[in-house]
């Protein structure tokens, strides 16, 4: 049985990805039970087995998504402590800090707890990982990203572009106002390119975590100059109900042959869609014990089966394309 | 007054110059060199 807590934008991509393939009960649950019932309803014509539900039922599910608005950290903790494993599509750096905290208590519960299956992070680390095989050595990451997936994306993409970001140098962990270091990220057609900010971004965390062998890890994601004029504000005007199209951009250096090589894939599609398809992958692939060890994961770490799920990433629609050069 | 007039005329030529830059430049255009191919999973 599969959980999903929150039907907003993620937890509808997370619920139609699931409803397609799997065949397993999928239970909703949303703080606005219309919302929840909505989905489950519209739902119910390709799966039988998704029904909406209340908080204390979802604990009776082998795996729980979470797909609502950050903080993730509370509810992991109530669902881990009744060994629920947990897929959190959360991208707030401070919540991904806590939700690794949870790994202890993970173990303890015999439950699997996933941080950062989304966009980025998530696709970026089961990219990078998949990249990383076409190299002998890899020593850099930089991962950009356009656009937003429902209104807390959005509003978290508000945030990212006030705080501080973070960037793993030579060693260190570097701290840089968020909004500055401007680079121009080119992203698959048809979104092209985009100037690219630094960004409180958890990616270079959980990325540094999947691969510890890297030298240098950095994120980005585009920004207008309106964007970094109020970023420092609050939301003056409501997101829209969902960001249009995206791109998730990954470039990895590193040697092969004693030779220095780049390799840059990108994904333009929806965050949304993205961040639905890949959690609903995680799901599954933990509902059916194909991930089974106790503890805290992030993508891209070498004891997940990161090839199978990318696999099942690209089957269920998701495309990703790789820059050659001329 | 003079120092004034000098400002005002460095002024609008910056202006002037960055408008035209601005305008004229070459800006962001398609790739060149390269492109986007659909990805294959690197065995």
């Amino acid at each position: 049985m599969i959980g999903i807590f929150g039907a907003g934008v993620v937890g509808a991509r997370v619920a139609e990805s699931l409803s397609i393939e799997s065949q397993t009960s999928i239970l909703v649950y949303d703080s606005s039970q219309i919302v929840a019932q909505r989905l489950a309803r519209r739902l119910s014509e390709t799966n039988s087995l998704i029904k909406a539900t209340n908080r204390s039922e979802l604990h009776r599910a082998k795996v729980v998504v979470l797909a609502g608005p950050s903080p993730h950290t509370p509810v992991a903790k109530e669902f881990l402590g009744k060994g629920v494993s947990i897929v959190s599509t959360s991208d707030d750096i401070a919540d991904c800090l806590n939700l690794l905290s949870l790994s202890e208590l993970a173990t303890e519960n015999k439950a699997t707890l996933i941080i950062g299956a989304a966009s980025s992070p998530g696709m970026s680390g089961l990219l990078v990982r998949n990249l990383s095989k076409a190299f002998d050595s890899i020593d850099e990451v930089h991962i950009a990203l356009h656009g937003t997936g429902g209104p807390a994306c959005a509003r978290q993409h508000h945030r990212a572009l006030s705080g501080q970001s973070i960037g793993w140098h030579d060693g260190e962990w570097l701290r840089r106002p968020a909004g500055s270091g401007r680079e121009l990220c080119w992203f698959p057609e048809p979104v092209g390119a985009y100037d690219c900010y630094r960004g409180e971004l958890p990616d270079p965390l959980l990325i540094k975590r999947a691969f510890p062998e890297l030298v240098r890890v950095t994120a980005r994601v585009s920004a207008t100059r309106r964007d970094r004029v109020f970023a420092r504000l609050p939301m003056l005007i409501p997101p829209r109900a969902e960001g249009g199209m995206g791109g998730l951009r990954v470039e990895v250096r590193g040697t092969k042959n004693g030779e220095r090589v780049v390799d840059v894939v990108g994904v333009a599609e929806r965050v949304g869609q993205v961040a639905g398809v890949v959690s609903g992958c995680v799901a599954r692939s933990i509902s059916v014990s194909e991930i089974s060890q106790p503890g805290a994961f992030v993508l891209g770490e070498s004891s997940l089966p990161n090839e199978a799920l990318l696999s099942r990433v690209m089957a269920s629609g998701v495309q990703a394309h790789s820059f050659v050069r001329a | 007054m003079k120092l004034l007039r000098r400002a005002l005329l460095a002024l609008s030529v910056a202006s002037a110059v960055a408008g035209v830059l601005r305008f004229k430049g070459k800006g962001v255009g398609a790739i060149k060199q390269g492109g986007w191919r659909k990805f294959t999973d690197k065995k």
